[in-house]
């Protein structure tokens, strides 16, 4: 069973494999093998020309990448932490975002940024950020959060295919896990904007993104045992959103619960409750919808409070029972 | 805004004669409004002070929308009197200055002390259909106070439920004001409406009429109408008719839809058709209906109908005798379920028509509600 670090690599050694124009970027991928070790033995494959060592100057290696990318290439750059992008946002939404747009559709910029995102790591404030809603709130951006190592390998072969610039958000605790289902061999692409119904059931439907789907599932074969079946549907692209088959479970559970790691405040999965309560499915729901969520404070260092500061296990499952004990 | 004329749905507010903090008496003119139809100088339901001017002139305002808000002593006595509708702090309050020095008729249903300690309870003034009927005035008629029978019972209209709960609910034909609520913060949950009961007997009539209108009757604007004409003698007045008309539907509970009986009699003026509306008139005596009916009428005519007469009917007459026509297309206003039509029929004789909304009522409701008309004449 592949990891998610290693479904990656593989995604990458297939897209390198199948077009020369496809190449790795960023700091740490070559020889060291990338801070959370995805790239790997990667720069000994297929050598300094396609696995580019940078220096530690994130404008600079997605400026890099951008312009590559106008020029017929198709760069993936890796950012150490997703935190860091933040150095890199003018290339990220006012130049990949927008040159398409600007210059009339004459050109594209298939660019796929890869970063890891996420708390659980004890690595404090400035590297343990969930910044989905930074990405997904800009227009021209695809933005993809993989919960597992098979669709990490489909949707980032997918990704590199794409002519927008992609911005794909792996979590650091993924890494290691195996996933549920083995990733698959050959190279089939998951495409963009489905979301998959990882569960069905009838008596609630949660929608999570990211870290926070495989969190659900173990609440949801809890719950499976005393009888509460549980919908769960990973949106796995969260540009663009695919909210039919939300809207289809919803109208047979008349329950919605939405968690995301990140902040509440202005989050991602705001998004999912806002088209919810737009839609005609909103007539079906027999409960308030109930939001998990990241507090709106800083990731703390200390291990217990950055653990209290995102949903967990316990809360997710409190949630959900008590929204289906409430509301009938 | 005051509905003034039967198509009226919206008024231009051309100017204001009051400003905030002037002291108005009963029956000063608070505004001008110029509809499709009609200009009319809108008058002071009462003594009061002006708090808030509401709308702009050159506004076009929705009726039922407050134009202005005043304060009246009614309102300030409210508070004193711990009624439980929390009267905003007034230190301003006006006094209450000696009102009424014209003779007033009180019905007698009413507290027998004359005014100002009527118990009646009105929140800030809103100029707007909610008034309460407090004492239409008109110059130089005596004033008559409009019986207040009871006070309408407020209902709680905020009520929670979740979203497929009020589907059902509308489905079903269920008020939720009479579903218990089980859920959290006392929401009504989708359950609490799946095991309500609806009355056996209103749901019988739902179907049973459901049935009729599915066979064809005629149908407007989603309104089942039918009518009934039945000749009458011609010796009553709007009075008399009026008073036994309210008589009539107040024997049938069942039917109504409000909680009082607002008789809202069609007078042609030569700024358009004004609509007063009697409240409650089968309350006083048919003299002093006689008195009200005739004072307001020349009101009406001159363009002027005291704002607390322009809400609250439940039911119409429109009056075409003086055209020696016997019978016009029945008209229905909404929330209303039935209308009269008095015609031209003989020197003797009068043709009476009676509309009814078939969604509450059926056949057989309407032909005794006619019958029991023609026999109290």
């Amino acid at each position: 069973m592949l990891t998610m670090a290693e479904a990656v690599r593989e995604a990458m050694s297939i897209a390198f494999d199948e077009r020369p124009e496809v190449f790795l970027l960023g700091e740490d991928v070559g020889i060291y093998g990338g801070a959370f070790g995805v790239s790997g033995d990667m720069y000994h494959r297929y050598g300094s020309e396609r696995v580019l060592d940078t220096p530690i100057a994130e404008l600079g290696i997605v400026g890099a990448a951008v312009g590559a990318a106008l020029s017929g290439m198709r760069p993936i750059v890796e950012i150490q932490f997703s935190d860091f992008t933040a150095q890199a946002m003018d290339q990220i939404a006012n130049q990949a975002a927008k040159i398409h747009f600007m210059l009339g559709g004459a050109l594209h910029v298939p660019m796929v940024l890869r970063t890891p995102q996420g708390s659980g790591t004890g690595a404090a404030a400035q590297h343990s950020q969930n910044l989905e809603p930074w990405f997904a709130s800009v227009p021209g951006l695809k933005v993809v959060v993989p919960s597992n190592p098979a669709d990490a390998k489909g949707l980032l072969l997918a990704a590199i295919d794409d002519p927008n610039p992609v911005i794909f958000l792996e979590h650091k605790l993924l890494y290691k896990i195996p996933g549920r289902d083995p990733v698959p061999e050959g190279s089939e692409r998951i495409p963009l904007g489905v979301a998959k119904v990882v569960r069905e059931g009838k008596d609630l439907t949660i929608v999570a993104t990211g870290i926070m789907v495989n969190k659900s599932y173990e609440v949801c074969e809890k719950l499976a045992a005393e009888g509460i079946s549980v919908t769960l549907i990973d949106p796995r692209t969260l540009s663009p959103l695919d909210m039919q088959p939300v809207y289809e479970s919803v109208e047979k559970t008349g329950r919605l619960m939405v968690v995301q790691e990140g902040p509440a405040h202005a989050g991602f999965i705001n998004e999912v409750i806002a088209q919810m309560a737009g839609s005609s499915s909103f007539g079906s729901l027999i409960a308030p919808i109930k939001r998990l969520a990241g507090m709106n404070i800083p990731i703390p260092y200390a291990p217990q409070l950055e653990k209290a500061a995102v949903p967990q296990i316990e809360d997710i499952e409190a949630a959900a029972r008590e929204i289906v004990k409430n509301w009938r | 805004m005051p509905k003034m004329s039967m198509t009226m749905e919206t008024g231009e507010l051309l100017l204001f004669h009051v400003k905030v903090g002037d002291q108005v008496k009963s029956g000063d003119v608070l505004f001008e409004v110029m509809t499709d139809k009609i200009d009319m100088e809108v008058e002071a339901p009462a003594d009061g002070v002006i708090e808030t001017l509401v709308g702009n002139p050159g506004d076009v305002i929705e009726i039922g929308k407050p134009v202005l808000i005043m304060l009246t002593e009614t309102e300030v006595m409210a508070f004193d009197f711990g009624g439980d509708t929390p009267a905003p702090v007034e230190t301003a309050a006006p006094t209450p200055p000696p009102v009424a020095p014209a003779p007033v008729v009180v019905a007698p249903v009413v507290a027998p002390t004359p005014p100002p300690v009527a118990p009646v309870v009105v929140a800030p003034v809103v100029v707007a259909p909610v008034v309460q009927a407090v004492a239409p005035v008109i110059t130089p008629a005596p004033i008559v106070a409009a019986p207040v029978v009871t006070a309408p019972k407020i209902v709680n209209t905020s009520v929670k439920a979740v979203p497929k709960a009020r589907v059902e609910a509308a489905n079903r034909g269920i008020d939720l004001r009479t579903v218990h609520p089980t859920g959290p913060d006392r929401t009504i949950t989708f359950s609490d409406v799946n095991s309500a009961q609806v009355d056996p007997a209103v749901l019988k009539r739902q179907a049973a009429n459901k049935a009729l209108i599915a066979k064809g009757i005629e149908m407007t604007r989603g309104i089942a109408q039918a009518s009934f004409n039945r000749r009458a003698h011609a010796n009553f007045d709007h009075a008399q008719l009026i008073s036994a008309w309210a008589k009539v539907l107040r024997g049938r509970p069942d039917i109504a839809v409000h909680q009082h009986v607002g008789v809202s009699l069609i007078i042609e003026s030569k700024y358009g058709s004004a609509l007063p509306v009697f409240r409650d008139p089968d309350l006083i005596s048919v003299e002093e209906l006689r008195t009200l009916v005739s004072s307001t009428s020349d009101a009406a005519k001159n363009g002027k109908v005291p704002i607390a007469m322009l809400s609250g009917g439940t039911t119409t007459i429109f009056d075409l005798t003086t055209y020696s026509m016997s019978s016009v297309t029945p008209l229905l206003f909404p929330n209303q379920v039935t209308s009269l039509t008095i015609g031209y029929d003989s020197e003797s004789t009068k043709n009476i028509s009676l509309t009814i909304d078939l969604n509450i009522c059926d056949f057989y409701d309407g032909a005794l509600l006619l019958d029991a008309l023609i026999a109290s004449l």
